[in-house]
């Protein structure tokens, strides 16, 4: 009869289905990259606690050699990887593996290493490892970060801890950078395979890398240094500002470092569980006038480009209010900031003026938005402020970073204006003091003036660069939208946490739960 | 009927292999040179033109094929060009991630269906019958990402029950995975649940008028019984070919639902490798999801032919 | 349970059901929802409360008012304004994916139908193939080739529901193509294109009215899906589905504006599978069980 053979063959089917979940019981969804050989045993001192903090932009890989992005030495930078030196909460730079000497002339640096510094495969750091890395920057980097390394003419270990490194002439900016991602200390046998497997001196080691989710980092039980606080760290990466900021309500993690969704923190004030940090960084927004477009070759249509934002209304409405105003490209954290809001203030009729006066009344201009989520979303009040004077504005989104890389960054530089943040530090170098940027900026009297800044005293250091910042201010050689603000919510009991994010690494030492 | 099988399976064959030529070609199209991002934004020439020389981005495209077909064929899909890491493993573990989900969503469905599509079929013109009715026309018009949205802000925001997004594996911690799991898998399963209720509703009024049926109450068993014995197997049927077919649907409703719950699964992978023109691995994943609907229609038609006797001498 | 006498097999219609499927609710109220859209659609060529992409500081995050009837958003943009101009987007990659859809997918079921065997195999196969490729998975390929816009979308969503009109209009005509009239005809030597256009079309036109209105509503899914993934319209086109996705930032201070575009969305996408519904109930009551 049909019902029996129905019957056996739905059975068949059960048993199928039963099997299958079964086997996908066994298997442990989600599971991870095991790394290879160092990954060390937690103990020591500090807590057994762990910690997880919310992200956004994860990597792609490990590797800041090769890749340009901000999320690598975030995460691994200072924590994983060390270098010579780093920099404290004030923006000073502190001796890391080693302390420091300069000779009279600022050519000659001596480094005295410390004696029991271990990599976590096991092998020792020396003076060796210090010259393999500082010659692997100028051999081996992909990055144009590298070209910091170019000033240096020569490394030598003079002993086992003794490194003295020879420069091609005096630089203030090159121990600054040495606190970067370019002054990492890597060992001669740990670089087989940086995307995904870092081997660094420094107080956690990388234990899981659980790709599109997250990054986990444990207590190296060997460093030579004081155990930090937290035995385990995971890095939690979201691509949803709002599911990040959900995420810390829910208690799925314990630290948002970023937000990204700033209309969301009305939901953390008044909550005494909470605490909510507000500093600043290092990442100017900057609405980029490219300077090889026959518009912006003219002063007058930059100036009225930049009096035509409303830039306090923009934060406002883009970025809830969080925000500081910058006159030009420097934070308040560096040495030589100004506020130089007022070279260029707010004044639709100024602005109207200017464009008429460089008869343009009937411009039209491509906004290329990258695909993140300040740009998108104060690209349109942007927009909205541009047509306010009449100026016709077509804004597309470019998808980051293939597309915007690929058509806004390198050649052709297909774009009239963009948007986007720098994170990096001390960046007016690369940026406005190089014509084959993006930004196509060409003046020479600024590049003049880098070079004597760096050449310079500390103090001449600090004067020319203020000029710098007053030059390109002036010379409306961009618009400074905003600076994204360092916006942190965290659990009330957490400490260390840093107002102000300088550097680029989130550093984790000093974070620890009263 | 072995006949219609292997021809049925040669047709899959074919299928399977246009879908990779498809696939393949339409992806060689994407602008944005793989070898650049991958080195990301401070390139420089040289070492951009060496990247494409070793991922083989120089050769003609027939060979590019040739090996990224085999490599398929051996389980072996290559090394991400962004990550240098192997796309098998990767692919492995966020499939059993959106497994889970699609698994959980069509439990959820079918148990909402099953006695929801039968209520409304024995309600069938009554005020019962067609409140259901309307309500399983509004479940069908909501898409899936919105039903995840209006979830999260109830259940995550208001009523701080389920976290809001987020993935445990299972063996990891049980209970979290199980919360987190709730919410997408729902956001997911209702919507499939109201169209799976329309399809058993109008099934179960189709064994309501059939002819053994009737036979059936002749020979003594009551309406109820007579249903549930012979009536609802034979409903099934239609209700098992529609969850097959669903499944590209149901795929694609997770690649969303994954990005509003930020589930590491198939769709955020797919997304997150567009993005990073991470070529080889959207060309995997892509290929992958087509496979994977391609070879679920086939066991579905071969289901259907099985469980209708009717067809089985078609 | 069971207490009304079982009828025979569905096809013996009683006449007394098809006077009451005339008056079908669904077919009202389906007609009623699509017509509100067209009209809102209509209305915002020529009139909006506000310019939709205005920004205004000054009126941020305001709740329902007089002068904002629907509230703004975090730019002091006006959402009635929003909404009215998103409609206009919904309905025109309807409009365009549908078109596309039917132009392709009701020749090619004619085709199949009535050309030689294995042609109709060819499409048929090649139909499901093309499913194997979601909407959605299709406008993801397409817009990172050529770049997100409005138009990939519509092609994309275009393309993947060819198969649709296809498979429906090639059943319909083999349907049609049994019939007495139709079979009289070729044995007298009409040519088949002849029978095609004043037999086949005609009367599969009212399934692919169905179709066309059920199609209407996926494809409004699709687009709202792409946007709120970032891959549909661009940013100065006002979009549901992009509404959506920026409301998500502020669903603990202001949920209204997913709850806006969310009920906008599904009275779209209800309007048209009603009307479907309705439609099919009227046309063919064989099809009655599907609906």
């Amino acid at each position: 009869m049909e019902s029996g053979l129905i019957g056996s063959t739905r059975a068949a089917a059960g048993a199928l289905v039963a099997a299958s979940l079964l086997g996908l019981a066994a298997c442990s969804a989600g599971s991870s990259t095991a790394p290879p050989d160092g990954t060390p045993p937690p103990s020591g001192e500090g807590s057994e606690e762990s910690l997880v903090l919310g992200l956004v932009a994860e990597p792609a890989t490990l590797d800041f050699t090769q890749d340009g992005g901000a999320a690598i030495p975030q995460a691994l930078l200072v924590n994983v990887y060390e270098g010579l030196v780093k920099l404290d909460q004030d923006g000073e730079i502190v001796p890391a593996l080693a302390t420091w000497q300069v000779s009279d002339d600022g050519l000659t640096y001596t480094f005295d290493l410390v004696a029991d510094a271990v990599f976590t495969s096991g092998e020792p750091f020396t003076a060796d490892d210090a010259v393999f890395s500082i010659e692997r920057v100028q051999n081996d980097w992909t990055v144009a970060l590298k070209s910091a390394m170019d000033v240096v003419a020569s490394a030598e270990a003079a002993s086992p801890t003794q490194l003295v490194v020879t420069l091609t002439n005096p630089s203030n900016n090159w121990l600054y950078n040495m606190t970067t991602r370019v002054g990492a200390m890597f060992s001669q046998s740990g670089v087989d395979d940086l995307a995904t497997a870092p081997i660094g001196t420094g107080p956690y080691a990388l234990s899981e890398w659980n790709r599109g989710d997250s990054i986990v980092l444990t207590r190296n039980a060997d460093y030579w240094g004081e155990a930090p606080y937290f035995n385990e760290v995971t890095l939690r990466y979201f691509d949803d500002p709002t599911a990040l900021n959900s995420a810390l309500l829910t208690g799925t993690i314990d630290v948002i470092t970023t937000v990204q969704a700033p209309e969301g923190l009305a939901q953390f004030e008044g909550n005494d569980d909470l605490q909510i940090i507000e500093g600043s960084t290092n990442g100017e927004v900057l609405l980029s006038f490219n300077h090889r477009s026959a518009p912006f070759q003219d002063l007058q249509v930059r100036q009225a480009v930049r009096q035509a934002i409303d830039h306090q209304a923009l934060v406002d409405t883009c970025w809830a209010g969080r925000g500081e105003l910058i006159g030009s490209h420097v934070p308040p954290t560096d040495p030589w900031y100004e506020d130089l809001t007022d070279v260029a203030p707010y004044d639709p009729d100024e602005a109207t003026r200017l464009l008429e006066a460089a008869g343009q009344t009937d411009l039209t201009l491509r906004l290329r938005l990258p695909s993140l989520p300040y740009a998108t979303s104060c690209g349109q009040v942007v927009a909205s402020q541009l047509e306010d004077v009449g100026i016709t504005v077509e804004v597309d989104t470019l998808e980051f970073p293939a597309q915007w890389l690929a058509q806004v960054f390198q050649p052709p530089n297909d774009y009239d204006m963009s948007i986007v943040a720098h994170v990096e530090p001390r960046d007016i170098p690369p940026l406005f003091g190089d014509p084959t940027y993006y930004l196509g900026y060409d003046n020479a009297e600024v590049v003049q003036m880098l070079a004597d800044a760096d050449a310079g005293t500390a103090e001449e250091q600090v004067t020319i660069m203020q000029e710098v910042a007053r030059t390109i201010s002036e010379d409306s050689a961009g618009d400074w939208l905003f600076l994204l603000p360092n916006l942190v919510v965290a659990d009330a009991d957490i400490t260390g946490l840093p107002e102000n994010a300088i550097g680029e690494a989130l550093d984790l030492t000093l974070l620890a739960r009263s | 009927m072995l006949l219609r099988v292997l021809v049925r399976a040669g047709v899959l064959l074919a299928s399977l292999a246009v879908s990779s030529v498809v696939v393949f070609g339409f992806l060689a199209a994407l602008p944005g040179d793989p070898a650049r991002v991958a080195l990301g934004v401070n390139a420089t020439e040289e070492s951009v033109a060496t990247l494409r020389t070793e991922f083989g981005l120089d050769r003609p495209l027939r060979t590019q094929y040739v090996d990224w077909v085999g490599g398929m064929l051996t389980g072996d899909p290559g090394r991400s060009y962004v990550s240098k890491a192997e796309i098998g493993p990767q692919l492995a573990d966020r499939m059993q991630v959106t497994l889970w989900l699609v698994a959980a969503a069509t439990v959820i469905a079918v148990l909402i269906a099953l006695p929801a599509g039968t209520l409304m079929a024995v309600r069938h013109g009554k005020l019962s019958g067609l409140v259901l009715a309307g309500l399983s026309q509004l479940g069908v018009a909501v898409p899936a990402f919105l039903a995840g949205i209006l979830l999260i802000t109830l259940f995550a925001v208001r009523l701080r029950w389920l976290p809001s997004g987020g993935w445990t594996p299972p063996v990891e911690d049980p209970v979290m995975f199980l919360r987190q799991l709730t919410l997408p898998a729902l956001a997911l399963g209702l919507v499939q649940g109201a169209v799976l209720t329309r399809y058993v509703r109008s099934a179960v009024i189709d064994v309501l008028r059939e002819d053994y049926l009737r036979t059936a109450r002749a020979k003594g068993l009551t309406p109820e019984r007579a249903l549930w014995r012979h009536g609802l197997r034979n409903a099934m049927v239609p209700v098992v070919t529609v969850l097959g077919l669903q499944l590209a649907t149901l795929l694609i409703g997770a690649v969303v639902v994954e990005r509003v719950f930020v589930v590491p699964g198939m769709g955020k992978l797919l997304l997150d490798a567009v993005a990073n023109r991470d070529l080889l691995l959207v060309q995997a994943v892509v290929m992958v999801l087509v496979v994977a609907v391609l070879v679920v229609n086939f066991v579905v038609d071969l289901l259907y032919t099985v469980l209708d006797p009717r067809l089985r001498h078609g | 349970m069971v207490d009304r006498p079982l009828r025979g097999p569905a096809t013996v219609v009683d006449h007394r059901d098809v006077a009451r499927r005339r008056v079908n609710p669904s077919l009202v109220a389906g007609t009623l929802l699509v017509a509100l859209v067209v009209a809102v659609a209509l209305v915002s060529f020529v009139w909006t409360p506000y310019a939709p992409s205005r920004v205004d500081p000054s009126s941020r995050l305001l709740d329902l008012s007089a002068e904002h009837l629907l509230g703004t958003d975090k730019f002091g943009r006006d959402v009635a304004s929003q909404i009215m101009v998103g409609a206009r987007t919904t309905i025109f990659v309807g409009v365009i994916a549908v078109g596309v859809a039917a132009v392709f997918g009701v020749p090619l079921g004619v085709l199949a139908a009535m050309g030689p065997r294995w042609l109709g195999q060819l499409v048929m196969r090649t139909s499901d193939l093309v499913l194997a490729f979601p909407a959605l998975l299709l406008a993801i390929m397409f817009g990172a080739v050529y770049g997100a816009s409005t138009l990939t979308a519509m092609i994309a969503i275009g393309i993947a529901t060819i198969p649709s009109f296809a498979r429906i209009t090639r059943a319909a005509t083999l349907q049609v193509l049994s019939r007495e009239y139709v079979l009289a005809a070729r044995v007298a030597g009409r040519r088949r294109l002849a029978i095609a256009l004043r037999h086949v079309l005609p009367n599969v036109s009212s399934l692919v009215i169905v179709q066309v209105s059920v199609s209407f509503a996926i494809a409004v899914l699709a687009e709202a899906a792409l946007s709120f993934l970032g891959l549909g319209t661009p940013l100065t086109t006002p979009s549901w589905g992009r509404m959506l996705q920026e409301s998500q930032e502020l669903l603990s201070v202001a949920p209204r504006l997913a709850v806006v575009p969310g009920i906008a969305i599904a009275i779209a996408v209800l309007g048209f599978n009603l009307l479907g519904d309705g439609l099919r109930d009227r046309y063919d009551p064989k099809l009655e069980r599907a609906s």
